[in-house]
């Protein structure tokens, strides 16, 4: 295997934590898989928010790479930029902003994922949390009001509320109908607003296995049921479940971040336990939180348990001592 | 005298108690949301330290061995109330800033060690400069990491404007995940420093941050 | 209800490691294994709910009607050490499996300001007798959920290739500060609902 020599911290990781990665399937592969399934979104997303997102998208994936070799560079180890994980964490960062998110905060957003949340803990396979949704969090903290509030409309000048604002009232306006956020005529963060672009990606990333079905399932049928129980005003089982699944950025969270390999548990019990968890502190957040959305919150603080989750549903050998992870 | 002023330095460098031996944390992460607490806060652990040093100095060959711990906290409770009292006093809105930490500063496990470790066994005059090294090490070490988080999440410096115009602040820096960041970046830099000072090799658990585990117990 | 915002203010939303900066000290040291951590926890949430509720009595019956409230930090740090002291010996005579399991880190408790903390934060929040037991417990569960996670997290890095310098405390740090940054998600849980 030549990758294993190009990557010592891969190395440990494949002997701790992923027997899923089969010869043949390299973190490149995996990677670049994942980069090709976003294309779509990002194609809408130039198409609806226009340059500004293709410049703000450029902004984060360069500044992701450049961070990475950097660092890499510093500490005199082999740059590994080719795998294109930083691109990956760079791209999501990217469709965590609104489109009216000044460059340099999306520049600073991308650099805190990939020096922080990453190289410092010693690059890919060991950070502990998804980068780029450490950094989105970070940048929420950092400068509230260029990551929330009014966001651009689609094909518009104008700002709006996101759905999950005006669902939360938070923010006043007209809900979209649902095929405006099927298709992602609505307001929000740049890579999150079109269901059909996302689900087409999503599409490849199973057929192609490179995730597994039940992060996102549980993930999004917790989310479904908890929100039909509990979202509507007219008592239990009046809520629009369909409404909370198409808008704001479940499906891009479901698919494409929970399922982060490094951050994710790698036992079918545990992806689904993963899933139900993060779809329950999802509704949480959404229906009594402090935030209208709850997606990439939700998913950080079950990154925090997935150690725990290894434990409990990893199948023991008989006779032989608990493996520490 | 020579001796005196190598204590002094001892408590400010080598043996830094934030940046170098990495106890008593909380107040350091708590406080250090503008420079004006930090230093206030500084300078209320420089009193509570040299005085509470100077008396179990006095008082080291009376004391019987056996309860010299809670006598030890009974003398730093008494003057960690006189600085509460002294700052409501003084300066009621730093006290109000700094509130439940002013108190803590008794169970700041940074004066207990003094007073274990150097002033039941030395001179009152040593005593009074370890005191003062450890309690200046403590500001200091206070008031860069206040800078830090209040230039980068406010935009000041004490209080007055630093940045350039268009600078917009990060507020997160004076919310905790700033103070945990960049005290972890802080205490990277300052191994990598005293590596390349020492030019010892790097990540030897002989050094600092390795030993200082075992002196974290409080 | 009152309890119930306590209890989730406690765990959740004012997280002692990650919002209020208390117990840091054994929540660094104590964290590198999932066992000694939760070992640290109980014998934590133990000493902190007994704290709390000896520190009313000693504050409402003692302090107050004597006027001596300027005395608190003194009294209570008194209180807390000899408090520990006693579980130490009760425990030990009473169950020496507990005492196995909880008593090497029961010295280390004393100087836990979370401890302290959890004291006169019950006095300057006003709780009554019952609301400061229920603060105590849950202040103290909330460190421990915090400790559990950051233990869980912490033996992962045997494995990792993290920087020289980064190794030790930098690297505590930072992931504590990334910790907490998730925990940013349970702000305003529950605001008009139970706050």
């Amino acid at each position: 295997m030549e990758e294993k020599k190009a990557m010592p911290s891969l190395e440990k990781l494949v002997v701790a934590s992923s027997p899923h990665i089969r010869a043949g399937e390299t973190v490149d592969r995996l990677m670049w898989q994942v980069i090709i399934a976003l294309l779509p979104a990002t194609a809408v997303s130039v198409y609806f928010f226009g340059m500004r997102s293709l410049c703000l998208i450029i902004t984060g994936v360069v500044t992701a790479v450049l961070t990475e070799a950097l660092v890499e560079k510093s500490l005199s180890r082999e740059v590994t930029i080719a795998d294109g994980s930083a691109a990956l964490t760079g791209l999501l960062l990217a469709f965590n902003v609104p489109a009216n998110a000044p460059w340099w905060m999306v520049a600073v957003g991308s650099a805190f994922a990939i020096a922080v949340v990453k190289q410092v803990f010693g690059g890919l396979g060991a950070n502990f949390v998804n980068p780029a949704l450490a950094s989105r969090a970070f940048l929420l903290a950092a400068w509230p009001t260029h990551m929330t509030g009014q966001l651009p409309l689609p094909l518009d000048t104008m700002t709006g509320a996101t759905p999950l604002a005006i669902l939360d009232g938070t923010a006043s306006g007209t809900l979209p109908t649902y095929l405006d956020l099927f298709i992602g005529n609505v307001s929000g963060v740049l890579g999150e607003t079109s269901a059909l672009a996302l689900l087409v990606g999503a599409a490849y990333l199973l057929w192609q296995k490179v995730i597994d079905w039940r992060i996102p399932a549980g993930f999004i049928g917790t989310v479904a049921l908890l929100t039909w129980m509990f979202g509507g005003r007219d008592g239990l089982f009046t809520g629009d479940p369909l409404y909370h699944v198409l808008a704001g950025g479940l499906i891009l969270g479901a698919f494409f971040m929970a399922t982060d390999y490094v951050t994710s548990p790698i036992t079918s019990r545990g992806r689904l336990i993963f899933g139900i968890g993060c779809g329950f502190i999802t509704v949480l957040i959404r229906l009594w939180g402090g935030y209208p959305e709850g997606v990439s919150y939700s998913i950080l603080l079950m990154n925090l348990v997935v150690p725990f989750l290894a434990r409990w549903t990893q199948p023991r050998v008989y006779g032989t001592a608990r493996a520490r992870v | 005298m020579g001796r005196m002023v190598s204590t002094f330095f001892n408590g400010v460098i080598n043996e830094n108690p934030t940046l170098r031996l990495v106890i008593g944390m909380c107040p350091v992460l708590a406080v250090t949301t503008a420079v004006v607490n930090g230093f206030w806060m500084g300078v209320a652990v420089i009193f509570v330290l040299t005085a509470s040093n100077i008396l179990i100095s006095l008082l080291r060959n009376v004391t019987p061995a056996q309860v010299r711990i809670p006598f030890f906290i009974v003398v730093i409770a008494t003057f960690t109330t006189i600085a509460d009292l002294v700052l409501a006093a003084f300066q009621p809105d730093i006290h109000a800033t700094l509130g439940l930490f002013i108190p803590l500063i008794v169970v700041n496990c940074i004066i207990l060690g003094r007073a274990e470790a150097v002033a039941s066994r030395n001179t009152v005059p040593l005593s009074i400069m370890d005191g003062l090294g450890m309690g200046t090490g403590f500001t200091l070490a206070l008031i860069i990491l206040a800078s830090i988080r209040e230039i980068l999440g406010a935009g000041t410096w004490f209080g007055l404007p630093v940045m350039p115009e268009g600078f917009e602040p990060a507020v997160v820096m004076i919310l905790p995940p700033g103070a945990f960041v960049s005290l972890g970046f802080l205490l990277g830099a300052m191994n990598l420093i005293t590596a390349r000072l020492s030019n010892r090799p790097m990540g030897s658990k002989s050094q600092s941050s390795g030993s200082a585990g075992q002196k974290l117990e409080g | 209800m009152e309890f119930i915002a306590i209890i989730v203010g406690g765990i959740f939303i004012n997280n002692y490691i990650f919002s209020r900066f208390l117990g840091l000290c054994p929540f660094l040291g104590v964290s590198k294994q999932i066992e000694t951590a939760s070992g640290m926890g109980m014998a934590v949430v133990f000493v902190m709910a007994l704290a709390s509720a000896v520190t009313w009595l000693i504050q409402h019956f003692i302090l107050v009607p004597l006027e001596l409230e300027y005395m608190q930090t003194v009294a209570f740090i008194l209180v807390i050490a000899s408090l520990v002291q006693f579980v130490e010996m009760v425990i030990m005579k009473v169950s020496p499996e507990l005492y196995q399991a909880l008593g090497i880190y029961l010295p280390l408790i004393t100087t836990n300001c979370a401890v302290l903390g959890v004291a006169i934060l019950n006095v300057t929040e006003d709780y009554g007798f019952l609301a400061a037991v229920v603060n105590g417990t849950a202040s103290a569960l909330g460190w421990t959920l915090a400790i559990l996670l950051f233990a869980g997290i912490r033996e992962r890095w045997v494995f990792n290739d993290i920087p020289a310098s980064m190794q030790g405390f930098p690297i505590a740090l930072v992931s504590t500060g990334l910790m907490s940054i998730a925990f940013f998600g349970f702000q305003g849980l529950f605001r008009g609902i139970l706050f």
